[in-house]
């Protein structure tokens, strides 16, 4: 292959004509304007950090670090701290990875690793980019009016019925809360779970494959003892990416949540997260510390979401060697 | 024609520009003088509880002068405060005047002219099984029992007191609140405060948000309203309109005086007929002494810079404002359920937009 290549390319000329010569200087133009673009976005990133710190420093210099294990939220008072949101955000995402690892791992499997159905993959695929274009407000839309009484009249009492021993599944469900959230979360993750996992499985080498079901493991054998655990570190990294979506997602959450700064063990109480008081407060946030304390909320929201992502990518990096996390 | 349109334009503004302000001229179908305003475009930003009263009332300014477009972007009190003190903005609009301390940056309160653009009332929206639209009767001290969680049970002896003959049911109350920083929860907290020391004490006073004792939030009056009909037992505040399009059941509120009132356009101004010398630093109007007067009412205000920088822009601001001051401009507030500006407070507003100047002389040519 290469030597055919070799054979067709002529011995490159001494000195370069002029048409080369302006091919060089093209070169550096689009070099120059690549080198630009590349230095804008990192011009941008820059001013975006300091343009969101700049800002929050009345509430910095006023709370500390106090900010990050204050339960209050009082802007009558001007006395404010994140614990309730840092948490609601938290745990709404860790019920939406709960939700979402299982299924979004199985459909992954399916699409890259089960041949028999291979009819139902199109369609498949088809509805998980449907999932994923689905605009955020609108899937906020939907919970409000249909998933809220659902999770209110069937799935928390349910839910309370068989696992009310424990304290995460007590008290009265009003529909909102920490779980629909969570639910909801999960719905809009899991195309990126499954996405990326697919494409982890996919990049498993054949001779791996190959050669497990060769010493007569079954399909689900290898699929358990070999792709699983070759592919564990890019799952875990499409996980993180998609734990970096649920912790930004801002407006189907506001819609669900309940919107009270409290901390409980109980799943069906009202929560709240750090997108979400940002969005409800800022309009009428009128002060110095009380915008402040928004942006923040920011800083810990933008130190949070950049500190999982770097991790996911580095760990699907690892594994792919290629840039599929971006996709 | 559009060519032909901008062309008009053009040359009226530069006509208007060389004079720099308006003239008078007798209007042929009322026979009285109207000011015709200099060609300007004008922009607001600010509160949204007004929005639709400001977007109806521009539309129709629009077309009775079209050489004036006025665009009213809302974005909250927050943003209109801000976006006018960068001068990005022509006026702000607020549910609450500016403290001192938010006119500050803007050179203090003498520095502005604050007028009052309409006005508003809260009504007790609830979800009750068995109990009709107007049935269930509030006072202050059980609705602040409720919001401070004293009262948790929709047959509490509190409220069955109140009512007698309604069946109240032994239902929990879910409390809705506003998770968004708003002029109606300012209202509603400012009655709460005025009627109830232990919720003074409790909360701090009012406020657009908020530390809420119990409840939920939602985004919006459409929000709130949305979750009080989904949530048997609900209660929750919201905006007069809002309970009127969504047709729900709200409470018979009673007044200082001792009166059940179903809250209407024509209580809020009613109430707000009560006060005398109300003005941006005394702008309180809930639980109004009167018979008739809606207890949980407010005003909105708009703000502007008294010493304008373009006589042109402040002309046209000016002219525009007082003409939303007056039965006319009202009209359009009163089709969409907010009240008409009781004539003490068009007065006044009267006599702050006399106080706008540019280059040291007066804007406004209405005598």
């Amino acid at each position: 292959m290469s030597k055919g290549t070799a054979e067709r390319v002529a011995p490159p000329p001494l000195v370069a004509t002029s048409r080369q010569r302006r091919l060089v200087d093209g070169d550096r133009v689009f070099l120059a304007i690549a080198y630009g673009a590349a230095a804008l976005i990192l011009l941008i990133a820059g001013i975006f950090i300091i343009a969101l710190f700049i800002p929050a420093l009345p509430a910095i210099t006023t709370f500390g670090l106090g900010f990050f294990v204050s339960r209050t939220w009082d802007p009558v008072r001007i006395q404010f701290g994140a614990l309730p949101a840092i948490y609601g955000t938290l745990v709404t995402s860790a019920i939406a990875l709960v939700i979402a690892f299982p299924i979004g791992l199985g459909a992954a499997l399916f699409l890259a690793e089960d041949a028999r159905l291979r009819f139902l993959r199109g369609p498949l695929s088809f509805a998980i980019e449907l999932l994923a274009g689905i605009p955020s407000v609108v899937i906020g839309l939907w919970a409000f009016f249909i998933l809220t009484p659902l999770m209110r009249d069937n799935v928390d009492p349910f839910l309370n019925h068989t696992l009310g021993f424990l304290p995460l599944f007590q008290g009265s469900p009003s529909g909102y809360g920490f779980l629909t959230a969570g639910v909801v979360l999960a719905i809009m993750v899991l195309p990126i779970m499954i996405a990326l996992s697919r494409d982890v499985i996919r990049a498993v080498p054949r001779a791996l494959r190959e050669g497990s079901l060769a010493l007569g493991a079954t399909n689900a054998e290898t699929i358990w003892s070999v792709i699983l655990p070759y592919a564990r570190v890019g799952i875990t990294g499409a996980v993180l990416l998609s734990l970096g979506r649920a912790l930004g997602e801002t407006i189907a959450v506001t819609m669900v949540i309940g919107n009270r700064p409290q901390i409980t063990t109980s799943l069906f109480a009202s929560g709240y997260t750090l997108p979400s008081v940002i969005a409800n407060e800022f309009t009428e946030a009128v002060g110095d510390v009380y915008l402040g304390s928004l942006f923040y909320l920011g800083v810990v929201l933008v130190l949070i979401t950049i500190a999982v992502n770097v991790l996911a990518r580095l760990l699907v990096w690892r594994f792919t060697g290629s840039e599929t996390a971006s996709a | 024609m559009k060519r032909v349109l901008i062309a008009l334009s053009l040359g009226a503004s530069v006509l208007l520009a060389a004079c720099g302000g308006s003239s008078v001229s007798n209007n042929p179908s009322t026979g009285g003088p109207t000011v015709v305003p200099p060609a300007a475009q004008l922009t607001g930003a600010g509160a949204t509880f007004p929005k639709p009263f400001y977007d109806a009332a521009n539309f129709a300014y629009n077309k009775k002068f079209s050489q004036v477009t006025i665009n009213y972007g809302g974005g909250g009190s927050g943003a209109g405060i801000s976006q006018l003190t960068k001068k990005t903005v022509d006026y702000g609009a607020s549910d609450v005047p500016l403290s001192a301390k938010e006119a500050a940056p803007m050179g203090g309160t003498d520095k502005v002219v604050q007028i009052a653009s309409t006005l508003g009332t809260v009504s007790m929206a609830y979800n009750l099984d068995g109990v009709a639209d107007g049935q269930l009767k509030l006072t202050g001290d059980t609705i602040a029992g409720i919001f401070l969680g004293k009262i948790t049970k929709w047959n509490d002896p509190a409220l069955a007191a109140d009512n007698s003959g309604v069946r109240l049911p032994t239902q929990d109350i879910h409390v809705i609140h506003r998770s968004d920083g708003s002029g109606t929860t300012y209202i509603f907290t400012d009655y709460l405060s005025s009627v109830s020391a232990d919720w003074k004490a409790k909360t701090g006073g009012p406020g657009k948000s908020i530390s809420w004792p119990l409840g939920d939030g939602a985004q919006g009056n459409a929000g709130v309203a949305t979750r009080i009909t989904q949530t048997p037992g609900a209660i929750g505040y919201v905006e007069l309109a809002y309970v009127l399009q969504t047709k729900m059941k709200q409470a018979a509120l009673k007044n200082r005086d001792g009166t059940f009132v179903i809250p209407t356009a024509a209580g809020a101004t009613a109430a707000a007929k009560q006060f005398v010398g109300t003005s941006p630093s005394q702008f309180s109007i809930v639980n109004a002494p009167g018979k008739d007067s809606a207890p949980i009412s407010g005003y909105s205000w708009i703000i502007l810079y008294k010493d304008q920088a373009d006589k042109t822009k402040g002309t046209a601001l000016v002219d525009y404002l007082y003409w939303l001051t007056t039965a006319e401009g009202q009209q359009y507030a009163v089709n969409l359920h907010y009240a008409a500006l009781p004539s003490s407070m068009a007065s006044f507003d009267l006599l702050a937009l006399k106080d706008v100047t540019s280059g040291g002389s007066a804007l406004l040519s209405v005598s």
